[in-house]
């Protein structure tokens, strides 16, 4: 520890860092191929995206030079200020006057500040700060003893009993739907990957993922009818579901009671029954969201997506012509500056430079390219997990895995996006999509993992 | 807490699944599978194409037969319309309102910002009303293109006319693409690939409304458009013109050939057309019209119509015969008129006189004799090599032969032979039952080319070079077979008491076809008059007879051969004979100097009516 006030970078984790500085040169060499305008070649301009684009990576190196500045107990201590402060900006944004039907934007002159971008940052603040609060004063936050699909009939209950975590999660979700903006809310659901790892709802994910397959199909089957078998009774794919359904439940009736000792019985009985009845409100609910709560665009974009529609030149538009600029680069890509489809004076592809900006990337660098970038984000993300377990403090281990889930949130979605496996969700590639606010809410999120785990070697108070 | 702990792993392991999937997909979509590839060359990429002018054509003088034009289409973006007078825009361009709201909504439909076609091919002078008032329509304009003219409005059937490639065509050469123009017929099809030149391609990038961005990889890729050949025809213009203006209100069809180098200088077919009603929008409407025409327009009769020859057969019979050693220049036969009915004239001496007389018995005696010559024991036998012997012969002449003319046809004459009568015939055959065929009669079929190059045969004593359209060719030689002789199997010596026969059909009194006699030509020639018969609701009834007539001239050192041939018109001498003389005076001297035989001629008119079958 000698000398420590004096090195400002000391145990700084260089490995994070330099990919930081890659994966934001890479960054700006695509965003100014993307926009690339031959009439108008300058690098340094302000009116060019790129140009902004620079200006906001100086604009963040200088807050990461105030946050290496700032005591790691100082972050810990406003953590909760800063959220109240973020969700009060969230809150104000929502009387702003609209832009493309959504409150998001604070305009500062030509500038734009998107406070959602930085509500993540106060979220993964505020939640790293209550669990370490909470992590010596209580044993058990966790429903952990209760194991398999009781896990399901246990959500009320945990929602209950984590009337904190869900209120710091639940707020932000739903001002940011109040804009609306639903990829931001995706968003905020990646901090159920942290609540995982920190013990929460054990099965939480084999229960999303379960979730999200009888989401599907419950949408595959929606509009279709069947004939019952052996009968001409004719009913609706959602009605096949609950038979289904029910055929699954007796089947498990039927092992329990073959297998299971009767005193075990009652709790297991219990938790199937609940299940089922989740499961079946759940069908419903997921066809009743779909018909009425989701605007037609985003039907669009699912239906898109499971392959119910297919219009190449119409609403599926985007994602086709993101698709073939991808494709078309080939194995070795079209070159620096040289992509044919997403670029600025072709245009074929929509937002080239921001929410589609991986295409301007495989388009011009092709699958080597994209191989590279794909494996940067995998090392960022992996590198995240081993800096978040090697922490003494629990504070910094919550806040590391927040912000290695938002990254691999928006890596999975945006990518996924643009290859055609996720629907259409507007948000950013980290350090890729051209834009202010993510560049800054990035670069602050890494910076301030950077200056907490360089002091991972001090002895906590 | 053990069981927390490992929960790490599961984080770290989806943090590897997802980008793995990722990478198989980008593999796939990247490397593996071509879709994509095509599909962005679809959307980015645009191929201009840039039209050669078609080559022009030009008949045995250079005077131009065949050019182009420029004609207009009018297209319309309908982004750029703004508070379009449609009543009067459909007035100026000469279209219905109906059809302007109709094309209008197909323009907006199918792209607000790019060209749709409103109106196509608007002929120039029409166009030139349109142009100063088209400002007034923003949005409106015209798009030329060049298409075909023909400036002398002459030998429609000869030059042939062209229309959009349909999708046979284009399946067969992959040069067309659909709206691409190609010669449908005539010289048009037959030298479409010299005429159409080769097509330019420039390739452009092109952004997401589909305008041009720049040049695809700096235009490596581009070719420029190289025009077409201009051919040169042998075709005399003002001959030709004549010759259809003789031929009006006439059926029938008249081919001129220069004897010494098979050039065809004419070629009528009766009833003609201005070849310019197949060009431009009104294509399709025109030649509805002359497909129902029940004259027949759109026939080539010069080519496609097969007729007996008639008596002009006469004289390969006698050449035959003289060959063979069945008869000498010399031989005599009685004119017995239970062979076969004959005109009364003196007995015919010499094979000049039969010629001269065209003695219906003369001729069947003399074939007999080349068919029964009595080298089998059995008449039947001996008949069957005698008529393989004969058929040689004649197709020596090119009669039931592919000519080789530069022009799509495979219509042939026919010439009978042992098969033939064989496979038709359902009795056992000799001479007799077959003797019509001396006289041009019967089975034997000639086209009116075939004619011609017959008349051309005698000129040159005994060869022809197979008569073709083709004089030159801007680049490249005409084939070689367009100079190549071919003989016939009867020696030249033997020609001379056959011509001689046939310049005193035109020139002695007794002959037929005295009405052709020229002061200042020698014309040498032979009449034909053919027997026609049509079956009508299963009863055979006769009309009027064929006319026709060949001839070359001058006698010696020909220049031209000719063949006439008009249907329903009676005897060969009428009306054949006088008309191929006009055309040969017309063709050496330039000039007609008996205006009333031309008046005669121009003046009849000699298409059958209905009653003409009664008639009979």
């Amino acid at each position: 520890m000698r000398g420590q006030e004096n090195k400002l970078f000391a145990h700084i984790d260089w490995g994070l860092l330099s990919v930081y500085f890659i994966l934001v040169f890479l960054g700006i060499s695509n965003v100014y191929s993307s926009v690339f305008d031959p009439d108008n070649p300058g690098l340094f301009s302000l009116d060019t995206e790129h140009g902004k684009q620079i200006m906001w990576f100086g604009v963040s190196l200088f807050l990461g030079i105030v946050i290496f500045f700032l005591e790691s107990n100082f972050i810990r201590k406003y953590a909760y200020w800063f959220y109240g402060f973020t969700m009060l900006l969230l809150i104000a944004v929502l009387f702003t006057s609209p832009i493309n039907g959504a409150r998001s934007w604070f305009g500062f002159g030509g500038v734009g500040i998107q406070p959602s971008e930085f509500a993540k940052i106060g979220v993964a603040m505020a939640l790293a700060r209550f669990i370490d609060q909470n992590s010596s004063s209580k044993e058990s936050r966790s429903l952990k003893n209760v194991s398999g699909l009781s896990t399901l009939w246990g959500i009320i209950p945990f929602i209950l009993k984590n009337k904190e975590t869900a209120l710091i999660l639940g707020l932000p979700c739903v001002l940011v739907l109040l804009q609306p903006d639903a990829g931001t809310f995706i968003i905020f659901t990646s901090f159920l990957l942290v609540l995982y790892r920190e013990g929460y709802a054990g099965n939480i994910l084999l229960f999303l993922v379960i979730a999200v397959i009888i989401a599907v199909i419950t949408l595959l089957v929606a509009d279709t009818n069947f004939m019952f078998l052996f009968t001409k009774i004719k009913l609706s794919g959602n009605a096949g579901i609950i038979i289904v359904l029910v055929l699954l439940a007796g089947i498990f009736a039927a092992i329990i009671r073959s297998f299971v000792m009767k005193r075990n019985r009652k709790p297991l009985y219990r938790s199937l029954i609940g299940s089922f009845l989740i499961a079946v409100i759940f069908v419903n609910f997921v066809e009743i969201g779909y018909t009425n709560i989701l605007q037609s665009h985003q039907k669009e974009r699912i239906d898109l997506l499971l392959g119910k529609i297919d219009d190449p030149d119409g609403k599926g538009y985007n994602i086709n012509r993101a698709k073939a600029a991808i494709g078309s680069g080939g194995f070795m890509g079209k070159g620096f500056k040289s992509a044919t489809l997403a670029n600025a004076s072709q245009r074929h592809v929509p937002m080239q430079s921001t929410d589609f900006i991986f295409c301007t990337w495989s388009e011009e660098r092709g699958f080597i390219g994209a191989f590279v970038l794909v494996g940067l984000y995998t090392f960022l993300l992996l590198k995240m997990v081993v800096m978040a377990e090697r922490q003494r403090s629990v504070f910094t281990r919550v806040y590391a895995y927040c912000v290695a889930s938002i990254f691999f949130y928006h890596f999975m979605i945006n990518v996924g996006m643009a290859i055609g496996l996720a629907p259409v969700i507007g948000i950013p590639l980290p350090f890729f999509s051209y834009g202010g606010s993510s560049m800054m809410s990035f670069s602050v999120l890494i910076f301030i993992l950077l200056k907490l785990d360089s002091e991972r070697k001090v002895v906590l108070q | 807490m053990r069981n927390i702990e490992n929960r790490k792993y599961v984080i770290a392991l989806i943090f590897l699944i997802i980008p793995l999937i990722f990478i198989v997909r980008l593999f796939y979509m990247q490397v593996v599978d071509t879709q994509w590839k095509e599909r962005a060359a679809q959307i980015s990429e645009n191929r201009i194409t840039t039209y050669p002018a078609r080559g022009i054509v030009y008949d045995r003088n250079g005077v131009k037969i065949i050019s182009n034009e420029v004609y207009y289409d009018i297209h319309v973006i309908p982004k750029q319309t703004n508070n379009t007078d449609s009543i009067a825009l459909t007035k100026l361009l000469g279209i219905s309102m109906d059809e302007y709201v109709s094309k209008m909504n197909k323009a907006r439909n199918y792209s607000r910002r790019k060209p749709s076609e409103l109106v196509r091919q608007i002929p120039p002078n029409e166009f030139s009303v349109i142009a100063p008032e088209l400002y007034k329509y923003p949005g409106f304009f015209e798009v030329a293109r060049t298409l075909r003219v023909y400036p002398k409005k002459i030998a429609a059937h000869v030059l042939g006319y062209m229309n959009e490639a349909n999708g046979t065509d284009i399946e067969k050469d992959s040069y067309y693409k659909s709206g691409d123009y190609i010669g449908r017929s005539g010289i048009e099809k037959m030298y479409e690939k010299e005429l159409r030149g080769q097509r330019g391609v420039k390739y452009y990038l092109q952004d997401a409304i589909g305008l041009s961005t720049g040049k695809y990889e700096n235009g490596d890729y581009d070719t420029l458009a190289v025009q077409g050949q201009n051919l040169s025809l042998s075709i005399d213009w003002e001959l030709q013109a004549y010759g259809e203006k003789l031929m009006q209100n006439k059926l029938g069809s008249i081919v001129a050939i220069e004897p010494a180098t098979g050039e065809i200088l004419a070629m009528i077919s009766a009833p003609t057309y201005d070849p310019n009603l197949l060009v431009g929008r009104h294509l399709g409407a025109n030649y509805g019209a002359l497909a129902e025409d029940t004259l027949l327009p759109l026939q080539n009769r010069s080519l496609n119509s097969a007729y007996p020859p008639g008596s002009i057969f006469k004289t390969v019979m006698a050449l035959i015969g003289m060959q063979e050693g069945v008869i000498t220049e010399n031989a005599s036969f009685p004119c017995n008129k239970a062979l076969a009915g004959c005109h009364n004239h003196p007995t015919a001496m010499n094979v000049s006189d039969g010629v001269k007389m065209s003695c219906n018995p003369y001729f069947i005696q003399l074939v007999r004799r080349i068919v029964q010559q009595g080298k089998d024991k059995s008449i039947f036998k001996d008949a069957a090599i005698g008529l393989d012997i004969w058929a040689k012969y004649v197709r020596s002449f090119g009669i039931g032969t592919d000519l080789q003319v530069d022009y799509p046809t495979n219509v042939h004459g026919n010439v009978p032979d042992a098969a033939y009568y064989d496979k038709h015939l359902n009795f056992r055959w000799a001479f007799s039952t077959i003797q019509s065929i001396a006289i041009g009669q019967g089975e034997v079929l000639i086209t009116p080319l075939e004619m011609a190059n017959l008349a051309a045969i005698l000129a040159n004593r005994g060869y022809f070079i197979p008569p073709h359209f083709i004089k030159s060719i801007d680049q490249g030689e005409i084939p070689e077979i367009y100079r190549t002789k071919k003989y016939t199997m009867v020696d030249s010596a033997y020609f001379e008491p056959v011509i001689d026969g046939m310049w005193r059909v035109v020139h002695e009194d007794g002959g037929t076809a005295r009405r052709a006699r020229l002061d200042s030509i020698a014309i040498c020639g032979k009449t034909g008059t053919v027997e026609n018969f049509k079956r009508i609701s299963g009863k055979v009834y006769q009309l009027t007879d064929h006319s026709n007539f060949m001839a070359f001239a001058p006698r010696d050192n020909p220049q031209i051969a000719i063949s006439v041939f008009i249907e329903n018109s009676g005897f060969g001498g009428t009306w054949s004979a006088p008309l191929a003389s006009l055309m040969i005076e017309k063709y050496i001297t330039g000039t007609v100097a008996d205006t009333a035989k031309e008046n005669r001629i121009l003046n009849a008119n000699l298409i059958p009516d209905a009653e003409d079958i009664i008639r009979k």
